[in-house]
């Protein structure tokens, strides 16, 4: 085991890994100077999870999040989240995800599902009942499904459309960066609660405040506001790295 | 981050410091008592910082930095904590005391957690910590990366003023709606990245034909000072902060 | 035997599709100074790397042939090895500065700390080998705030502190201004005059002419010609085969043609060139 883990960081991969930190707080900035509604601060980490495998990428968010803490310390104790993200990258690069295309089809496909399941659990959050003895029940999806019928039909549709423009043939890498970005924002969300009190000073602040108008927990709008943020984000930030990897000549990607 | 003084505190063990800090930040988001961040910050994070000569330095940047938590968290919890008694009723508005409370409690962790860490950063030359995490065990390629990201930060900050004034200059929109400016990113990325990841093989090599991969045991230019005291004080804290942590959870169950 | 032998080497990059090197023959003696010319793509920097042994320890692709140097071969050693052996810098004056250290002092020393050299000794040993390169007076500065021509000089020399047998050098001017490479050139001169074995990688054959005391034309892989400066930098062979060689030996054979150069051979400096149409 512990060798397999040495054989990830080749002299190539240890160079790698400062440049890498060093593209994800360039682009970050540059997102910031765009004023677009994400972070995409995670581009370097996800190249390294995707080109020298999971534990590098693993190594590269952790300490790309501590290094950052130096200038705002505010980004250190996340350092947890950023390592599972790179090695969620590393995953996906393992099981193919940055190589080839995919039909569109899949890419609507992946987008529906996910803006689908994203409705579906936000609207769940808001319509929690809790009683007197802090217990809390949970709509029931029929239930949901009348109430918001129309809601769900946007949400399918909106899905499919951000799958075919955004993640055109990337679907799979979409996909996986979908999936890493739900994590991310569940295992993110105590820390944000406990240690910063369920904000973080950035505009997705506005939706912890939605969350909360609507009767939310702190713990748990949080939580909604990840899961809101955090996938997409994600999902861009695979993307993206799939298209430099496209781009990359293949003698560039040997390890 | 930082900042030369001639003080004691810059002349610690990188180490010492380090775990002073870890400590302070463990204890104060351990122990009981929903105001012991501020008592923690106020009574030894800013002292200490006084006497390392950077407590202006500390206080600038952690005001900069949590104003804008604390507007946010204050406005987040105090408006919306559902039931509670309100401090004053305006329109739609009613902030509650209890949320207030609870975003103040908020605010102390952050600040401790800020203060604690720039309290080791501002004192403490970066090459400095690596080479003592080295003599402690770490292994070196750990140490370059976090030199080595440090030091390139700035240049990679230049290549993307660079490459973004460049593809301005070839007409790239880079205001205006919220695609516009979207589809604007991977012009700049990509040739960031793509430029970054070229150069990653004549940088290993740059290295490894400077004996990087030797397998011999490494010596040190500089020497960092370190006294018994210290190493003696350094075991205490690495005891104090597990039962700090087992404490704290004990205490709430 | 030669202390540097090159023999039947022949070598293919894993992803490239033909050899870049094809039956390479080259022998080189002890405190021999080595120009390498050719056309872009000739594989110049392949042979340097081959020398260096990052072809084939870290590029890995096949090998045949044998690459030795001192008495030892490159295939029976590892990277970390000949590293000790053979010292190599090229174009990219940024992309060499190792990133890990603060001063041009410390960052001299990096090499010396890997190889474990003792404390004491790493002093006496980078304060001797920036002397010899003249950059002493840069010894407190950060490597990032120095100019291109600084920082080639701080690789030079970083690499040269190692004490290598032999030092590969693969176009260290070629990103410089002028002021920058003329202060690459005269630290080279001063290494080679110090006694060490040099192979170096140079567009500016006028300098060579000057210095080298071999010159290697290499093309497509494969060596076309190897002769003294004088000689091989103004053979009609390397002119057909559209080497780029100094104006001054393309004017003269201009000339000559029409009787305008009386001299036998050509000229490949300007002062050469000067005292020739002098007659
Ligand atoms: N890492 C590599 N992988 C695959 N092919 C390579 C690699 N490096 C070089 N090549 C190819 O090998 C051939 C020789 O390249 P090399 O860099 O040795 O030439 P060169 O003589 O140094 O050229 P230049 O004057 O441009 O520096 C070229 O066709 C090049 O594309
Ligand atoms: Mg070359």
């Amino acid at each position: 085991m512990f060798e397999k883990i040495k054989k990830d960081f080749t002299t190539k991969t240890l160079v790698l890994i400062p440049i890498a930190i060093a593209i994800n707080i360039v682009v970050g900035e540059l997102v910031a100077r765009l004023k677009l509604p994400i972070y995409l601060d995670s581009i370097g980490t996800v190249l390294v999870g995707a080109i020298a495998g999971p534990w590098a990428g693993a190594l590269t968010g952790g300490l790309a999040n501590l290094i950052w803490g130096l200038f705002t310390p505010t980004s250190a104790p996340f350092f947890y989240v950023a390592a599972v993200i790179g090695f969620m990258a590393g995953l996906a690069g393992k099981y193919g995800a940055f190589e080839g295309e995919t039909p569109y089809w899949v890419s609507v496909l992946v987008g529906a599902v996910f803006v689908f399941s994203l409705t579906l659990f936000v609207l769940a959050f808001i319509n929690v009942n809790v009683d007197e003895t802090g217990y809390a029940t949970f709509p029931s999806m029929g239930e949901l499904f009348s109430r918001y019928l129309l809601l769900f039909i946007v949400a399918i549709l909106l899905g499919g459309a951000i799958g075919y423009f955004l993640l055109q043939k990337g679907g799979y890498a979409g996909l996986w960066g979908l999936i890493t970005g739900v994590i991310a924002a569940i295992i993110s969300a105590p820390t944000a609660a406990y240690v910063f009190g369920g904000v973080t000073g950035a505009g997705t602040d506005l939706l912890v405040a939605a969350f909360r108008a609507s009767g939310g927990g702190i713990l748990s709008s949080v939580l909604a506001q990840g899961s809101v943020s955090d996938p997409f984000d994600k999902m861009l930030s695979f993307m993206v790295v799939w298209l430099i990897l496209k781009a990359l000549p293949a003698r560039f990607k040997a390890r | 981050m930082y900042v030369a003084r001639a003080s004691g505190l810059h002349q610690l063990h990188p180490l010492t410091k380090v775990l002073t800090a870890l400590c302070l930040l463990i204890a104060g988001l351990t122990l009981p008592g929903n105001w012991t961040s501020y008592c923690i910050t106020l009574l030894i994070v800013f002292p200490l910082s006084a006497w390392g000569k950077v407590f202006p330095n500390l206080l600038h940047i952690v005001w900069i930095v949590s104003l804008p938590f604390a507007i946010s968290v204050l406005l987040i919890q105090s408006l919306f904590w559902g039931a509670g008694t309100p401090i004053f009723e305006f329109w739609l508005f009613a902030p509650k005391v209890e949320g207030a409370r609870y975003a103040l409690i908020s605010l102390g962790k952050i600040i401790l957690v800020m203060s604690s860490f720039l309290l080791f950063s501002l004192t403490t030359r970066p090459d400095a910590l690596m080479i003592a995490l080295k003599q402690a065990g770490m292994p070196s390629s750990i140490a370059y990366i976090i030199v080595t990201t440090l030091q390139i930060v700035p240049s990679f900050q230049r290549k993307g003023a660079t490459i973004l004034d460049a593809q301005r200059s070839r007409g790239l929109e880079t205001e205006g709606n919220l695609w516009v400016r979207a589809r604007a990113l991977v012009p700049i990325v990509l040739p960031l990245a793509l430029g970054s990841l070229m150069e990653v093989e004549e940088r290993a090599i740059a290295i490894e034909a400077r004996a990087f991969n030797s397998h011999k045991a490494e010596t040190s230019l500089i020497e960092i000072p370190d006294t018994q005291f210290q190493k003696n004080f350094r075991t205490v804290t690495l005891v104090a902060m597990p039962l700090l942590m087992i404490f704290g959870i004990l205490w709430r169950l | 035997m030669a202390f540097i032998n090159i023999q039947n080497l022949t070598y293919q990059y894993p992803t490239s599709k033909a050899p870049v090197l094809k039956n390479i023959n080259l022998q080189i003696e002890q405190g021999e100074f080595v120009a390498i010319v050719g056309p872009n793509g000739a594989g110049k920097s392949t042979l340097c790397y081959a020398l260096s042994g990052f072809v084939p320890h870290f590029f890995k692709g096949e090998l045949s042939g044998s690459i030795e140097v001192a008495g030892r071969q490159s295939s029976q050693s590892t990277l970390s090895e000949w590293v000790l052996n053979v010292g190599l810098a090229f174009q990219n004056p940024f992309n060499q500065i190792s990133g890990a250290k603060y001063t041009v002092f410390e960052e001299v020393a990096f090499g010396l700390e890997n190889m474990g050299v003792p404390r004491t000794e790493m002093q006496v040993r980078v304060e001797a080998a920036l002397q010899l390169t003249g950059i002493a007076d840069l010894a407190q500065r950060s490597p990032y705030s120095l100019s291109g021509g600084q920082q080639q000089r701080v690789a030079l020399t970083s690499i040269l502190v190692m004490r290598p047998k032999l030092l590969v050098l693969d176009e260290p001017t070629s990103q410089l201004d002028p002021i920058g490479a003329r202060e690459v050139f005269n630290t080279i001169r001063n290494m080679a005059k110090d006694g060490t074995t040099i192979v170096l990688v140079e567009h500016k054959v006028e300098w060579i002419a000057n210095f080298a005391d071999r010159v290697v034309a290499l093309k497509a892989g494969q060596v076309l010609l190897e002769g003294k400066p004088s000689e091989a930098l103004t053979s009609d062979l390397l002119a057909e085969q559209g080497f780029g060689l100094s104006r001054y030996t393309s004017t003269a054979r201009e000339a000559k043609k029409q009787g305008l150069w009386k001299k036998d051979t050509l000229p490949v400096t300007l002062d050469e060139a000067v005292e020739g149409f002098k007659q």
